[in-house]
C-alpha cells in the first residue's frame, strides 16, 4: 500500500498514485483531542506529537505537524510571555523588541537545538520521526527573514521600521533574522522535518507594493533560499495571495512547492507554475465553520477540478480554526479523498 | 493646480514614499494653498480616490494602506497647527482590538484615515473587553464603536462584537451607537459581520474611514 510520503513524492514528480496528497493542518485541535487546556497541551512536546499522530490516524490525511504555535520562534529569541486562549491560537504577548534600540541587543542563539525553548520541540520531532518511520511527511514552520521581525516587535512597529524608520537599524535586524532563519531551518531539517513551510507574508503583493517586493522582499527570499537550499521548501505567504509574483519567485529561487492563498485563483496559479513545481490549492477554512456539508463538498470539488488535471497538485487547508466542527473536517476530507482519487478518474 | 498636487501626492502615497508626499504638501503650502485646502481638497480626496481605486482598478496592499494613513495623519496634524483653531468635529468613534486580540496595525490605519475627515477617535488599544467598548462609547458620546479582530476566535467570541451587541441591546442603545468590524476573518468570510451582530464591516482600513463616516451620519439623522 502506498504511503503518504510516496503519495507526496509522486505528486511532486508529476506521477499519478492512488490519489492526490491531502494536507490538513490541525494544530489547536490537539488540546481537545487529548482533553487538555491549550497551556497544558503546548507545554509538552510529547503531547503535541501524540495528538498529531492520533488526529492523522482518525482522519487519514497525509501530513504531521511539528509546529506548536508560531510564537515559539519568538521564545527562542527571548520572548517570555505567550497569551494562551481557550479557543484559539497562542500569541506573543510581550515583544522582545520594544524600541529600535533593542535591535542591537537582540541575541541569536549559537545553537538553537540546545536552547531550552527548543527542548520540547526536539522531543516532539524525535517522536514524530520515530512514528512516521519515513512514511509520512513531517511539516515544520519557519518564518522568513523579512517576516520574523513581526514576531519580535509586532506588525505595526515593523511596518514603521520598514517604511519610515532608519535603514541601518532595519538592516541590522534583517541580518540577525536571516542568521536565525538559517539556523532554525537546519535545526528542523536535522530533527527530521522534511516539509519546510517557508512563511513569508512579505513575499506577497497583498502586503507590500510590487516595487518593494522586487527591490527588497525578493532579494531576501533569494538569500534565504540560497543559504538553505530548496529541498523540502514550501513557499507560503500566510494566506495572502501571491499568484502575481509566482513566476518571479520560481525563476529566482527554484523553490518546488507553492502553497497558494485560498483567495488565489488555483487554475491560474497552476498555469503560472507550468510544471515547474507542485501547486497546492488551499480551501478557505474560515468558511468551513458555517458551510453546510453540501457546500463543503462543492468547494472541495471546485478546487480539485481546477488544480488536479495534469497532476503536480496537492489539496490543503490553512491553519484550521479550532471552532470548525469535526463533522465539517470529515466532510471536507471525504470530498477530497473522493474527488482527488486518480482511481475514480480512471 | 490642486489636481496636479493631488496626483503627485497620490503617486507618492502609492509608492509608500513618505518623504516625497510631505514634499508635495510643503510645496503646495509654499505656493499658497491654504492648510484647509490641503486637508479637505488634497488629503481627503486622495483617500477617497484610493478607496475608489481599490474597488474599481487595483488591489492596494497593506503597506500602501499603512503609509496612506500615516501620511494623512501627519499632514493633518501639521495643517491643524497652521490653522490654529480646532475644526468642527463630524462625529466620534471609539476603536480597539477585540478581547483577547493583541493586533494593533488595522486600527492604526483606520485612525489615520479618520483624522483628516475630522472624526474624533478614542483609541482603546488592544485586548478590549466588550463592556469597555460600550462604557467608553457612552462616556465620550460616540456614535460608532469600531472593533478590530485578526483571529477567528476573537472575531466570533462571546466577548467580542457579539458581547458588544448584547450590551447595546440590553441597554437600549442600538439606535444611538452603531458597530463596525474589520480584520482578516471578515475578508475571508464577508458575511461574518452579520453573524457577529455588527452593522457594517470594512475590507481595509482605508475603506473603514468612509463607512464610519456613513454610520455617523445614520446615527445623527
Amino acid at each position: 500500500m502506498i504511503t503518504a510520503l510516496e503519495r507526496l513524492v509522486a505528486a511532486i514528480n508529476g506521477e499519478k498514485s492512488d490519489r492526490i496528497p491531502i494536507f490538513c493542518n490541525l494544530l489547536d485541535q490537539g488540546a481537545k483531542e487529548l482533553g487538555l487546556t491549550p497551556h497544558e497541551y503546548y507545554s509538552s512536546g510529547a503531547n503535541v506529537a501524540e495528538a498529531q499522530i492520533r488526529m492523522r490516524a482518525k482522519f487519514g490525511y497525509d501530513n504531521l505537524w511539528s509546529l506548536f504555535y508560531v510564537g515559539k520562534e519568538a521564545e527562542l529569541l527571548g520572548c517570555e510571555k505567550i497569551r494562551f486562549a481557550l479557543n484559539g491560537p497562542p500569541n506573543v504577548e510581550d515583544y522582545v523588541i520594544k524600541s529600535w534600540d533593542d535591535v542591537e541587543k537582540l541575541q541569536i542563539p549559537d545553537d538553537i537545538t540546545t536552547h531550552p525553548a527548543f527542548e520540547q520541540q526536539r522531543i516532539c520531532l524525535d517522536i514524530l520521526r520515530r512514528e512516521a518511520d519515513g512514511k509520512v511527511p513531517i511539516c515544520a514552520y519557519i518564518t522568513s527573514t523579512m517576516t520574523l521581525p513581526v514576531l519580535l516587535m509586532g506588525m505595526e512597529m515593523w511596518m514603521e521600521l520598514l517604511f519610515i524608520g532608519p535603514a541601518d537599524i532595519r538592516n541590522v535586524l534583517l541580518e540577525k533574522c536571516h542568521e536565525f532563519f538559517v539556523k532554525e531551518l537546519k535545526a528542523y531539517r536535522d530533527g527530521g522535518a522534511n516539509v519546510l513551510v517557508y512563511s513569508n507574508p512579505f513575499g506577497s503583493p497583498e502586503t507590500v507594493p510590487m516595487r518593494f517586493f522586487l527591490e527588497h522582499s525578493l532579494p531576501w527570499i533569494e538569500r534565504d533560499i540560497q543559504a538553505v537550499g530548496t529541498t523540502g521548501i514550501v513557499y507560503y505567504c500566510g494566506m495572502s495571495r501571491f499568484n502575481r509574483v509566482l513566476d518571479a519567485v520560481i525563476a529566482r529561487t527554484g523553490i518546488g512547492v507553492y502553497y497558494l492563498s485560498p483567495l488565489d485563483d488555483v487554475a491560474e496559479g497552476k498555469r503560472i507554475v507550468a510544471g515547474r513545481g507542485l501547486t497546492c490549492g488551499v480551501i478557505n477554512d474560515i468558511r468551513l465553520v458555517d458551510w453546510s456539508v453540501d457546500e463543503i463538498h462543492e468547494e472541495v470539488r471546485r478546487l480539485i477540478e481546477a488544480g488536479m488535471p495534469g497532476s503536480k497538485f496537492l489539496f490543503g487547508t490553512g491553519v484550521m480554526p479550532a471552532c470548525i466542527p469535526d463533522g465539517h473536517i470529515r466532510a471536507m476530507l471525504d470530498a477530497a479523498y473522493e474527488y482527488g482519487s486518480w482511481e475514480n478518474r480512471g | 493646480m490642486l489636481d496636479e498636487i493631488i496626483r503627485e501626492y497620490n503617486e507618492a502615497v502609492f509608492d509608500t514614499d513618505r518623504e516625497r508626499a510631505l514634499e508635495v504638501i510643503h510645496s503646495a503650502v509654499a505656493a499658497g494653498v491654504t492648510p484647509d485646502d490641503v486637508i479637505f481638497r488634497v488629503v481627503v480626496p486622495a483617500i477617497q480616490q484610493m478607496v475608489k481605486g481599490i474597488s474599481e482598478h487595483f488591489d492596494a496592499n497593506l503597506a500602501q494602506h499603512f503609509m496612506a494613513s500615516q501620511i494623512a495623519s501627519e499632514v493633518t496634524d501639521a495643517m491643524l497647527e497652521l490653522i490654529g483653531t480646532a475644526p468642527t468635529s463630524v462625529g466620534k468613534v471609539v476603536i480597539g482590538a477585540a478581547d483577547g486580540d493583541l493586533h494593533s496595525l488595522g486600527k492604526r490605519i483606520v485612525i489615520g484615515c479618520l483624522k483628516p475627515q475630522m472624526i474624533d477617535v478614542v483609541d482603546l488599544g488592544v485586548n478590549v473587553p466588550c463592556e469597555r467598548f460600550v462604557d467608553e462609547a457612552l462616556a465620550s458620546d460616540a456614535q460608532v464603536i469600531g472593533i478590530s479582530a485578526m483571529m477567528l476566535h476573537t472575531a466570533r467570541g462571546e466577548n467580542g462584537c457579539l458581547g458588544v451587541r448584547r450590551l447595546l441591546k440590553e441597554r437600549g442603545l442600538e439606535r444611538k451607537i452603531k458597530v463596525i468590524v474589520g480584520g482578516a476573518p471578515y475578508r475571508f468570510d464577508p458575511g461574518l459581520y452579520k453573524a457577529v451582530g455588527a452593522d457594517a464591516w470594512a475590507d481595509d482600513g482605508i475603506a473603514a474611514g468612509q463607512i464610519i463616516k456613513d454610520l455617523i451620519r445614520e446615527v445623527s439623522r
